[in-house]
């Protein structure tokens, strides 16, 4: 993809991979487009595509009142919460295991937690089901978050980062009196900010976005998230109507888009760099 | 100059890792508000010395003792000491002030206390008004300076330095060197300094600990180990331009100082152009070096290649032939096999030999 030397097939190529980027972008968006134009319109006006069909906000009004929304919002803050102070509790401490102490079958045990990317989390729901259910956590906001909590991919990320920390910073912490709790915290913690941020970028959007695992390990409104509630929202028996079903789609998602704008430089930057490493 | 009772005594010490040996079996004994530097080749154990003094290793076999306490156990933090990194590790999310009470705010001192503390480095490493920089918004010097604040901040009685000039460029090196060894005669610190330059040990050390394959080679003050090198390889790794050392059995009998085989040690400023009639080495002269007050000749003789450092400029140019000698007082000699010095052999008249610091 040399740009460099404008060559006819190199040109040709650049224009190639111009129009795939913009293809898989619109055909990505497409379905944001479409419930961005459904819920802003009557259910005929949003089929038939009419410029000019009049724009109302009934929808949201009564999406909004068709089910306990802010119950399912604090619901998800609480659940995206507590999954995220888990992991960043568990793949710190595991991470800084793994990256400066030795201890024996430290390797292996290593090699075990990264084979656990290889694993679909859809296989372990059964396991899992059960493991909750004998935990007693069987419908709770922890019950949702206790399998993410140990994140193979939190502890590797974090690994990572530890690793590329100068060991004389360690020494020079432990000389000015740092213990090695003193040394995660006031050492390698801050040198690996920028993994941290990443890092829980992508995890908020991972389990704000998750839908089968709290489908399943939920079954009151005290614990289900967004995701799953607006699937008992938008289910046909209920008959609600498209238009209806886009608007709550879009409050349901509003934070997220929100946050990823803001966030959108640090999101792929910092992400991109820190698998570099 | 320094209090009778030992401040650091090593004992016994070896450290290995595997097959690559650090520190072969060393004793060391360091005075009270010495300063101490640590000089050799790398590989020659003397950044695994610092570090067994530090506690970043522990010792396989010995022991360490600081103000007569065994520390050999205890961790870094425990030992009372502050240490400058040859990176300086300064910690690159903190600002310079930060960074020089880090330990202080570890310890849990009073934030006055703090202040106060910062504000007396600051000034001793004239480093006010940097206060609130970022590390890597400073050049190498100051984050240097930063390094040193750190390490006197706290008042321990020993700092250890491994290697603190070494990323400098040569003019700042040579300030830095004054500054350091200012201060610490100024806070009257101890101070154990580790280097491979043989002319920053010879600038600021009260005594130089040469070491050499993890064992110490000699320990002395500077000048002992410039006047009276114990073995060969002190005769060639203290002063520049180096020593010659010649093969007595190569030198003409004149000059041989009696041996068959063995290792006769010429300093280059005790080299000098044979007068008339005077026994001389035959050398061809290969290069010439002017440099002000003195000349570094460079010469090609039957018994290797040596330097003379002459006086002046002296009328030599480059392949002429000379007659190179030197005078029987100055002249060290060695024995060919071990490297070890002969002393002062019967009937010369160099100086009375002193005593080279407790050699091991």
């Amino acid at each position: 993809m040399s740009i460099a030397t404008p060559t006819y097939a190199s040109r040709t190529s650049v224009t190639l991979d111009a129009v795939g980027a913009l293809l898989l972008a619109v055909l990505w968006i497409a379905p944001l487009a479409f419930a961005l134009w459904a819920a802003f319109h009557t259910p005929q006006g949003a089929l038939s595509f009419d410029l000019f069909a009049p724009v109302t906000l009934d929808n949201f009004r009564t999406a909004w009142a068709g089910a306990p929304w802010p119950r399912y919002f604090l619901n998800t803050t609480m659940l995206v919460t507590v999954i995220l102070a888990g992991q960043l509790f568990f793949c710190t401490l595991a991470g800084y295991a793994f990256a400066r102490f030795h201890f024996p079958g430290s390797d292996l045990l290593f090699m075990l937690i990264l084979l656990q990317l290889f694993i679909l989390p859809e296989v372990l729901i059964v396991e899992n089901y059960a493991m909750v259910s004998r935990l007693g956590l069987f419908d709770s906001i922890l019950g949702i978050g206790a399998p993410y909590m140990a994140s193979a991919f939190g502890i590797f990320l974090l690994r990572q980062a530890f690793k590329g920390v100068p060991r004389e910073l360690e020494e020079a912490a432990r000389v000015e009196g740092c213990g090695w709790t003193g040394v995660l915290w006031r050492v390698y913690i801050p040198a690996a900010k920028p993994v941290y941020l990443a890092y829980a970028l992508v995890s908020i959007a991972t389990h704000w976005n998750n839908f089968l695992w709290p489908l399943i390990v939920t079954n009151s409104n005290e614990s289900r998230p967004l995701t799953v509630g607006l699937s008992l929202f938008a289910a046909p028996e209920s008959g609600v109507n498209i238009a209806v079903i886009s608007a709550a789609t879009l409050f349901t998602i509003a934070p997220l888009l929100v946050a990823f704008l803001i966030f959108q430089r640090q999101f792929i930057q910092a992400f991109l760099r820190a698998g570099i490493r | 100059m320094t209090s009778p009772a030992p401040f650091i005594v090593l004992t016994g010490i070896t450290k290995s890792w595997g097959d690559s040996q650090g520190v072969a079996g060393i004793d060391l004994t360091i005075a009270r508000g010495d300063f101490v530097v640590l000089l050799g080749p790398s590989g020659c154990g003397k950044s695994t010395t610092l570090r067994l003094i530090a506690g970043l290793e522990t010792p396989n076999t010995g022991r360490v003792l600081i103000d007569g306490k065994d520390v050999t156990a205890l961790p870094p933090a425990h030992r009372g000491l502050s240490m400058v990194f040859q990176s300086y590790a300064l910690f690159p999310h903190l600002s310079v002030a930060e960074n020089i009470i880090f330990g202080l705010r570890v310890r849990g001192l009073p934030k006055a206390e703090r202040s106060e503390r910062l504000e007396k480095a600051l000034s001793l490493t004239g480093l006010k008004g940097y206060e609130d920089r970022k590390p890597s918004a400073l050049s190498g010097g100051q984050r240097q300076r930063v390094a040193l604040a750190r390490a006197i901040v706290a008042g321990h009685p020993l700092c250890l330095m491994d290697e603190p000039l070494s990323n400098l460029d040569a003019k700042l090196r040579h300030e830095v060197r004054q500054e350091i060894r200012q201060l610490q005669q100024e806070l009257g610190m101890t101070v154990v300094y580790v280097t491979h330059d043989q002319t920053e040990a010879m600038g600021m050390a009260d005594r130089i600990v040469l070491m050499k394959n993890g064992l110490i080679e000699q320990q002395g003050p500077p000048e002992d180990l410039y006047e009276q090198p114990a073995t060969a390889f002190a005769a060639s790794f203290v002063g520049s331009p180096p020593m010659a050392l010649l093969p007595a059995g190569k030198l003409p009998p004149a000059l041989s100082a009696g041996l068959a085989d063995g290792l006769i040690g010429v300093r280059p400023e005790a080299l000098r152009l044979a007068g008339a009639g005077e026994a001389g080495l035959p050398a061809r002269v290969t290069g010439v070096e002017f440099l002000g007050g003195e000349t570094l000749v460079y010469l090609d003789s039957a018994a290797g290649a040596l330097i003379a450092k002459l006086p002046g400029r002296p009328a030599v140019v480059r392949g002429s032939d000379v007659q190179i000698t030197w005078s029987a007082s100055d002249r060290h000699l060695f024995e060919a096999a071990s490297g070890k010095r002969i002393s002062n052999p019967a009937g010369l008249s160099a100086p009375a030999e002193r005593k080279t610091g407790r050699m091991v």
